[in-house]
Parts: C-alpha cells; sequence; structure tokens
C-alpha cells in the first residue's frame, strides 16, 4: 500500500469509528464548543467577563486534575499549588525582569512541571500518603508565599503591567477566548489518553495495582505522568489567571484552592473527562446564590458555603453517586463498543533463538529474616517445554517465581533469560523483555471488560502508544491501537474466551477470570510464562480443559513454568517436573518417576509411613 | 549558650504540643490507614468553644479567667472537640473506610477541616485573639519569666512540657496496659480479625478519634496563652503534628511524638539561632522543615508506605 493509499485508508477509519463513537452527549458538547466563543460579544447583563474568564482557566486546571484523580485515581490535595507556582513564577518573570507574556507563562507552567517531578515520587505510595504529601505541599508554596513577601509582594501582591497575549491587548475577551481554546483542547487530550492505552494502564493500576505491575505496566512512571501533566497544565492555567487578575495575591492561593478543584473534580464526576468542567461551572453557579446572600446577612461565607458544599457532596458520594456528568450520562446512553471487524494480529517476529535453554536459575537463594526460603535452587526450561514445580506449602515455590520475575531480588544466584544475566531489571522490563507470570491470587479488573483486562497485558509491546502520541492521534498511534486488540483478541481466542471479549469481569467465573489473566499475560508475547496455581479450584472437567489450554500455549513455543498443587493437571501438561522441598530441589523427572520417587513422598508426607 | 538554651526550652514547649498531634495522627493512621485532615481543626473547634465559653468573641485579658469558670468551659471545648470527631468518624470516615474509597475520607475530612477554620473564622472575626491564661505563671520569676544563667525562659514553656510528656507516656502506658489499650492495638495489627473475635472496632475507632483529639486539645489549651490564636492555630499544629508524623512515617506513637518534640527545637532553631553572621531567620521556620519531610517521603519512603506492587 503507497503512503497515500495507508492515510487515505487510515483517515477513512477514524470517520467510520467517529460516526459510530457519535452520541447526542457529542453533539450538545461540540454545540457547546461552538457557541461559547460568542459569549463575550452578547453582552449579557450581570456577566463580568473577567470573572467569567477566570472561571474557566480553574475548569482547565480542575480538567487536568481529572488525569489525575479520575484517570490514575491518586487523591491530590496539591492542584492549586501548581497553579501558585505557575502564577509566582510567571508574575515575578512579568513583573520584575520584564518578560512578554508568552514565554513567561509557558516559563510557569515549566516550574510548576519541574515542581511535578521533585515532589512525584509520593504517587508511588499508598492513597494515605499520596494525600498527605500533595497536602503538604499545598501548605508548604502557601506559607512560603506568606513568608517570603520579598517574592510573593506581601499583603498587596504583585501589580502586574498590562501586556500583549498572541499580538493583541490582553483584555478579558482574549483571556476569555484563549481559556475556552486551552479548556478545550485540554479536553480532547485527555479524553484521548483516557480512552487508550495509557488511560487504560493508569484505570488498571488504580483498579488491582499487583495484578497490572504483573502484567508489567510501570506504576511509579504511569502515575508519575499523569501527577506531572495535571501540575503542568495547573500551572499553564495559574500563569494564565494571574496575568488576567493584573495582581498575584498570595491570599488567592490558600491550601483552600487545592481543595476546591478537587471538589469541582468530584462534583463533576472524576470518571468523566468534562467532569472537573462540570463541576467548576456548579461551584460557581452555588457561588453566585449563595455570595449575595452572605452580603445581605454580613456573614463572611464565602468559603464555608463551598466547604458545605463540600461535606453535602462526600454524602452523596457515599450513597454511591459518581457526580454530574456520569449522573446525565445516564440519560444518554452511549452504546457499549462491540466487536470491531477486519483487523488481523501480526504477529512479532522473533529475533531467531539461539540454542539452548530459554530460562536459567542459578543456585537461587532468599532468606526472609531467619527463615530460609529458597536455598539454592537451579533450573532450566527449554523453548516449548513445560515444567511444573510441585512440593509442599512452603517449600518456596511461589518465592521461586518471584525472584524469576523480578518482583524481588535474590540474596544470591542468578537468572538467565536467553543466555543474558538478569540483575538489576525488575519486573516490568523482565516482562518486556518476555518472562512474564501470572499471579497466585485471583485479582482482576472489577470496571473493565475481559478484552480490556488482555489489554493492559498489551503495555510492554508498545512503540507509538505513549501519552503524548496517543494524545495528538497519530497514525502510528492509531494502528499500534488496533494491532494491539487484534493481539488481544488472539490471546483471548487462544484460551477460549473469544466469546466473552465484551463482558465486563466481575461477571466471569472464577476459573474464567484465571485465564483472563493467563491470557493478559499471553498478550505481552512471552517467551517464557510462569504460572502460579492455575488450577486452583477448579473441577475435573475444567482441568482438562486447563491442561489443553497450556498445550496450545506450548504449542506456541512458549516455555512455561507451572507452579501447581494439582498434581492431576502435572499429570496431564506438564513434560518435566521439579519437586520442591525446604527450599531445595529434592527429585527432577518426568512424571511418573517423581510420582514414585520416595524422597517426593517423604517431602510431602514425612518420613511415616501410611 | 544561653541563647541555646532558651532556644531548646521554647522549641520543646512548642514541640511538646506538635508531639501530642503526631501521635494523634500516627495511632489514627494505625488504626484506619487513613490520615484526618480534620485533626488540627477539630482540635481548634474545641479551643474555640472553650474561648466562647470563657468571654465571648471579644479580644481577651488575662482578668478573664477564674478558675472553676475555666474548668466549666475546658469540659465544653472538650465536648465539642471529641463530639465532633467521632461525628465526623461515623459520617464522613468509616463509611468510606467500609468501601475501601481513599478520596471519599480524603475530600470528607478536608472538607470539615475547611468548614469548621471557616466557621470559626466567621465567628472571630479578628486576626488574632488572646487565650486567658488561667494559672498565675506571671507571678512566677519575672512577670512569667524564670534566669537561668543568662537566658530568659517562659515558666509556661516548662509547665508545657511536663504536661504533654504527661499526657503522651500516660496515653502510651495505657495503650500497653489498659483492656481498651490492647482492643486499639488489636485493631491495628488486624481490624478485620478483631472484628471476628468481637472487639467493636467502629466504637473503639470513633472513640479513638475522638480521645486523640481531647489529649491534643489539652495540650494546645496549656500553650494557648502564650501566644496570639486565631482560626488557623488549629490548622497549623494538624500540619506541623503531620508533618512529624511523616518524618517517622507513621511509626509508633511515641517515636512520633519524639519526632514533634524534635520538629519544635528545630523551628525553634532555624528562626533563633545564627552561626556567626550566618543565620536562616524566622521566614524559614515553617517551610524548611514541611520541605525536608515532603522530600523525605517522596524520594525514601518507606516499604510499608509504598503501594503494593509485584
Amino acid at each position: 500500500m503507497t503512503a497515500l493509499g495507508q492515510t487515505a485508508g487510515e483517515l477513512r477509519r477514524a470517520v467510520d469509528e467517529a460516526r459510530a463513537g457519535w452520541s447526542r452527549v457529542a453533539w450538545i458538547t461540540v454545540a457547546a464548543v461552538a457557541l461559547a466563543p460568542l459569549v463575550p460579544f452578547l453582552s449579557l447583563p450581570g456577566v463580568r467577563l473577567d470573572s467569567l474568564a477566570d472561571t474557566v482557566y480553574l475548569a482547565v486546571a480542575a480538567t487536568g486534575l481529572g488525569l489525575t484523580v479520575g484517570a490514575a485515581g491518586l487523591p491530590s490535595l496539591g492542584a492549586g499549588a501548581f497553579m501558585a507556582i505557575g502564577a509566582f513564577t510567571s508574575a515575578l518573570l512579568v513583573a520584575r525582569s520584564g518578560w512578554p507574556l508568552e514565554p513567561a507563562v509557558l516559563a510557569g507552567a515549566a516550574a510548576a512541571l519541574v515542581a511535578g517531578l521533585i515532589s512525584g515520587g509520593i504517587v508511588r505510595l499508598r492513597g494515605a500518603f499520596v494525600a498527605a504529601g500533595t497536602w503538604l505541599l499545598a501548605w508548604l508554596v502557601w506559607l512560603f508565599l506568606l513568608a517570603f513577601p520579598s517574592v510573593s509582594g506581601g499583603s498587596q501582591g504583585l501589580i502586574l503591567p498590562p501586556k500583549t497575549l498572541l499580538g493583541l491587548d490582553a483584555t478579558p475577551t482574549v483571556h476569555f477566548e484563549v481559556a475556552l481554546v486551552m479548556l478545550t483542547l485540554t479536553a480532547l487530550a485527555i479524553a484521548a489518553v483516557r480512552r487508550g492505552a495509557p488511560g487504560l494502564e493508569l484505570s488498571a493500576l488504580r483498579q488491582a495495582p499487583r495484578l497490572a505491575t504483573s502484567l508489567g505496566v510501570p506504576l511509579g512512571r504511569r502515575r508519575l505522568g499523569a501527577f506531572v501533566a495535571s501540575a503542568f497544565v495547573a500551572g499553564l492555567a495559574g500563569a494564565l489567571s494571574v496575568q488576567l487578575a493584573a495582581v498575584a495575591d498570595p491570599a488567592a492561593y490558600d491550601p483552600f484552592l487545592s481543595f476546591k478543584l478537587l471538589v469541582a473534580v468530584l462534583l463533576g464526576g472524576a470518571a468523566a473527562t468534562l467532569g472537573p468542567a462540570a463541576g467548576v461551572a456548579a461551584l460557581g453557579l452555588i457561588g453566585l446564590v449563595s455570595d449575595p446572600l452572605a452580603r445581605a446577612l454580613q456573614l463572611p461565607l464565602e468559603r464555608f458555603d463551598t466547604a458545605v458544599a463540600a461535606i453535602l457532596l462526600v454524602f452523596v458520594l457515599a450513597l454511591g453517586g459518581g457526580g454530574i456528568v456520569p449522573w446525565l450520562r445516564r440519560f444518554f446512553p452511549l452504546q457499549r463498543r462491540t466487536a470491531r471487524a477486519g483487523l488481523v494480529a501480526e504477529r512479532r517476529e522473533r529475533a531467531q533463538a539461539s540454542a539452548g535453554p530459554v530460562l536459567q536459575a542459578l543456585e537461587l537463594r532468599k532468606a526472609f529474616g531467619g527463615v530460609v526460603a529458597l536455598d539454592g535452587l537451579s533450573l532450566e526450561l527449554a523453548r516449548g517445554e513445560t515444567v511444573a514445580l510441585v512440593g509442599p506449602n512452603g517449600s518456596g515455590k511461589t518465592t521461586a517465581l518471584r525472584l524469576i520475575s523480578g518482583a524481588e531480588p535474590p540474596d544470591s544466584g542468578r537468572v538467565l533469560f536467553g543466555g543474558r544475566a538478569l540483575t538489576g531489571e525488575r519486573t516490568p522490563d523482565r516482562v518486556r523483555l518476555g518472562v512474564a507470570r501470572t499471579l497466585q491470587a485471583t485479582a482482576y479488573f472489577p470496571e473493565l471488560t475481559a478484552l480490556e483486562s488482555v489489554l493492559v497485558g498489551r503495555s510492554v509491546r508498545r512503540h507509538f502508544g505513549g501519552a503524548i502520541r496517543t494524545a495528538l492521534v497519530t497514525p502510528n498511534a492509531r494502528e499500534e491501537a488496533a494491532q494491539s486488540e487484534a493481539a488481544a483478541r488472539e490471546a483471548l481466542d487462544l484460551v477460549g474466551l473469544a466469546d466473552v471479549a465484551f463482558v465486563p469481569t466481575p461477571e466471569l467465573t472464577t476459573s474464567q477470570r484465571r485465564l483472563v489473566a493467563l491470557a493478559a499475560a499471553l498478550a505481552g508475547e512471552p517467551e517464557v510464562l510462569l504460572v502460579d496455581e492455575l488450577a486452583a479450584g477448579a473441577g475435573s472437567e475444567e482441568l482438562e480443559y486447563i491442561a489443553e489450554v497450556v498445550g496450545r500455549i506450548r504449542g506456541r513455543g512458549i516455555a512455561v513454568l507451572l507452579v501447581e498443587h494439582n498434581l492431576r493437571l502435572v499429570r496431564l501438561a506438564a513434560d518435566r517436573v521439579l519437586v520442591l522441598a525446604a527450599g531445595r530441589s529434592v527429585a527432577e523427572g518426568s512424571v511418573a518417576e517423581v510420582a514414585d520417587s520416595d524422597v517426593v513422598r517423604r517431602a510431602y508426607l514425612g518420613t511415616q509411613r501410611l | 549558650m544561653t541563647i541555646a538554651l532558651q532556644v531548646f526550652v521554647t522549641g520543646l514547649a512548642a514541640g511538646g504540643v506538635y508531639g501530642l498531634f503526631a501521635a494523634g495522627h500516627t495511632l489514627i493512621y494505625r488504626l484506619t490507614g487513613m490520615v484526618n485532615f480534620a485533626f488540627g481543626d477539630l482540635v481548634g473547634l474545641g479551643v474555640f468553644a472553650t474561648l466562647l465559653v470563657l468571654s465571648g468573641t471579644a479580644p481577651v485579658t488575662q482578668s478573664g479567667a477564674h478558675e472553676p469558670r475555666f474548668l466549666g468551659a475546658l469540659v465544653v471545648g472538650l465536648v465539642f472537640c471529641v463530639s465532633a470527631g467521632i461525628l465526623t468518624y461515623f459520617g464522613l470516615v468509616q463509611p468510606y473506610l467500609a468501601r475501601g474509597s481513599t478520596i471519599g475520607w480524603v475530600a470528607g475530612t478536608a472538607a470539615v477541616a475547611f468548614a469548621i477554620r471557616a466557621a470559626i473564622g466567621a465567628a472571630f472575626q479578628r486576626s488574632s485573639y488572646v487565650f486567658p491564661d488561667p494559672l498565675p505563671f506571671h507571678r512566677v520569676g519575672h512577670a512569667g519569666f524564670i534566669r537561668i544563667g543568662g537566658a530568659q525562659v517562659q515558666a509556661r514553656a516548662f509547665f508545657v512540657i511536663g504536661l504533654a510528656l504527661a499526657l503522651a507516656l500516660g496515653s502510651a502506658w495505657l495503650l500497653e496496659k489498659s483492656r481498651f489499650g490492647r482492643a486499639l492495638r488489636a485493631v491495628a495489627d488486624d481490624a478485620e480479625g478483631a472484628r471476628v473475635v468481637g472487639v467493636p472496632v467502629d466504637l473503639l475507632v470513633a472513640l479513638a478519634f475522638g480521645l486523640v483529639g481531647a489529649l491534643a486539645m489539652i495540650a494546645a489549651i496549656a500553650a494557648a496563652p502564650g501566644q496570639a490564636v486565631n482560626a488557623n492555630t488549629g490548622t497549623l499544629l494538624g500540619l506541623k503534628g503531620l508533618v512529624a508524623a511523616l518524618a517517622v512515617r507513621f511509626g509508633p506513637p511515641l517515636l512520633a511524638f519524639g519526632a514533634g518534640l524534635l520538629l519544635g527545637v528545630v523551628e525553634s532553631a532555624i528562626a533563633n539561632v545564627h552561626l556567626g553572621s550566618w543565620q536562616l531567620g524566622p521566614s524559614y521556620r515553617e517551610v524548611l522543615p514541611l520541605a525536608f519531610v515532603l522530600l523525605l517521603i517522596a524520594i525514601w519512603p518507606s516499604r510499608e508506605a509504598l503501594e503494593e506492587q509485584e
């Protein structure tokens, strides 16, 4: 196909898809986007354009925060800090160094991005620490502004000289239009990211972090990306809104701003891209009613009302509400995506296999405190070979898998993959190289369908599906998304679950979920598959089916290491058996040989004769 | 040398209060895995309820306090603080913990924090208030100051340090020895397990929510007459407590108390100590420790703090 033909086909597919996904919501959104720029020219009574533009800037920051809170599930109480950093950086550059507005605004956003990177280590932590860390950040920035009047201009703030924005006098009208463009672009980019592979991975990490990381999704990096992107958008919005206000006043950036942004996100609906903007609008409307009331009663209510609205909100959330936009969506049902036709998986050509074992473990040792879990285990796996690792509870089987998959470093010993030593590589790197693992626990992604769950496992084969390319919807990213889907469907087909591809995972049976997890690991195109307790709780018919699936995987040339308690499955599926006892290999051989071995009987039953 | 002693004792007095907040934060984290962002403001609510009973919303002078009336006001304040804490737990924390939703309790407790701060700000509109002093410290030494060597130290500081230590050690002892304490430790180890063997987990945690507030409030009131108070006082004390608790990554409560003491001394030193002509000065007092602890947990977190990963 010529490049031109390819592009034309690509365009046609994009149009088809857009048409299929078009809904009444989309019409309403497009109409709103088309009409909103006209607002300044309508001279509506009682509408102050500067406060309107300021609200839209706030909506931009909230939309950015939606990525952190909604997609990544991080409880951030620090979004306002990034607005403040953007605002004061740009304000100082304009007021003190005489910079033009545009580079100053970009510098402000960049400063917020850097602050996000510096504090971003907290995204690896549990929710309570993320919330506490961002809360500290919000207070840190505000206390800094209060403590250093030389930077913040003290109680008067920094007065900003009038400037031009994009060649025009920076009037509220210009700011309003700029803010609208920013809001549209931010929302489009975030919508694309959330629908694409990065959004899927963020949501997988939010729903079941252990399962997602075992599939090779790098938790720290993905979450940091979302956190930093939100920080950048907040910094940009902060830098522009401060120019609109013409004064940088520290009082406007107290930690309440961060809280207000979080409330807007939750009120509008964190699950929807447009939710945060709707939340900002709703808070604005509440303010329109309550502010005059407060003035009439001479009460300093401007904060109290938001706080009370927030308390009401959390009660609404407690009752299971998801915010304004998800609630509205119920009236505009969007059809669930069904099969996309005409996709053929392009199988990745593997580098030609070198002779010899694909995986070797040499003298692996691991102790937890005084307990030696693994005491010098060595094993080898050849291409297309299925080896079962059996042994009584506590004999070190799962520890062996954890060491080989890189979940934990061994105390001593080495793991070789294709002759290459794996040492510093953590789980995501090893999955990318071709060593995948399924977990013993039956964790699953409660908000994803079977196919989407399997797609999470494709993350290690992404080249063009990074957040930026996904946001820009580049042809490569689109093509790769299609290929990923085809590969995921093939993996589902391999485990025999093609017909439940679009079924939400919670509706599947436990053994189906286990097979979905297996398919997810397969979707990453591993050369070695480490399987932990595939048959736990399976009935005898299921067992035969599982053995068949393992046979199919083996037929693909994938080496399988099966940790298994169920000796029937071992008999049905394994070429070779390795028996572990007290962290050491005590017997090795064919199923029949091992079953007759005295050592094995002793390991399982003790020395007593039955 | 004299200035060092002065800085040290003043810092310890502030740190004793921080320490009780830190111990409260860490105890709550260990019981529930959550952070109560309203902790400081709930204590602030108690402090201002006490102030309201004592002298209304007028600015207060030393003469306003008579002992029986003060005790009555203190009891009212404690009741407010404890019951608001318990209500917060049952209304805005427990439902979310039960559903495993982090964002819910984060938004809920932050909402309570800002609502209380706004309410106090609305009722007490001056920028600062003087808390009446029930104890006649001004009669000790030179108008309340004791001279040690060449150092001038507020007599109140020793009282606050002693009280904070007594409260911390006393509650640590209770946690260790009493039935209530044993039950709390069981919940901290394994809430589900404790629930299964019949420990009334929610009731205990709610009580703990209230009681850590009461402890912190007593210390805050003991220290309050020494400086001006306003709606931010409670919030900032809660923040300092959180900083100290995070510095020890929500370790044992007594360790967190120690971190609070240290934070007080460090703040005092940053504000007052100069080495030759080099001095940081009061501007750095609050921001430096905060920035340090934020970087500490961002760059060097404990294993327990990490999200469960493969």
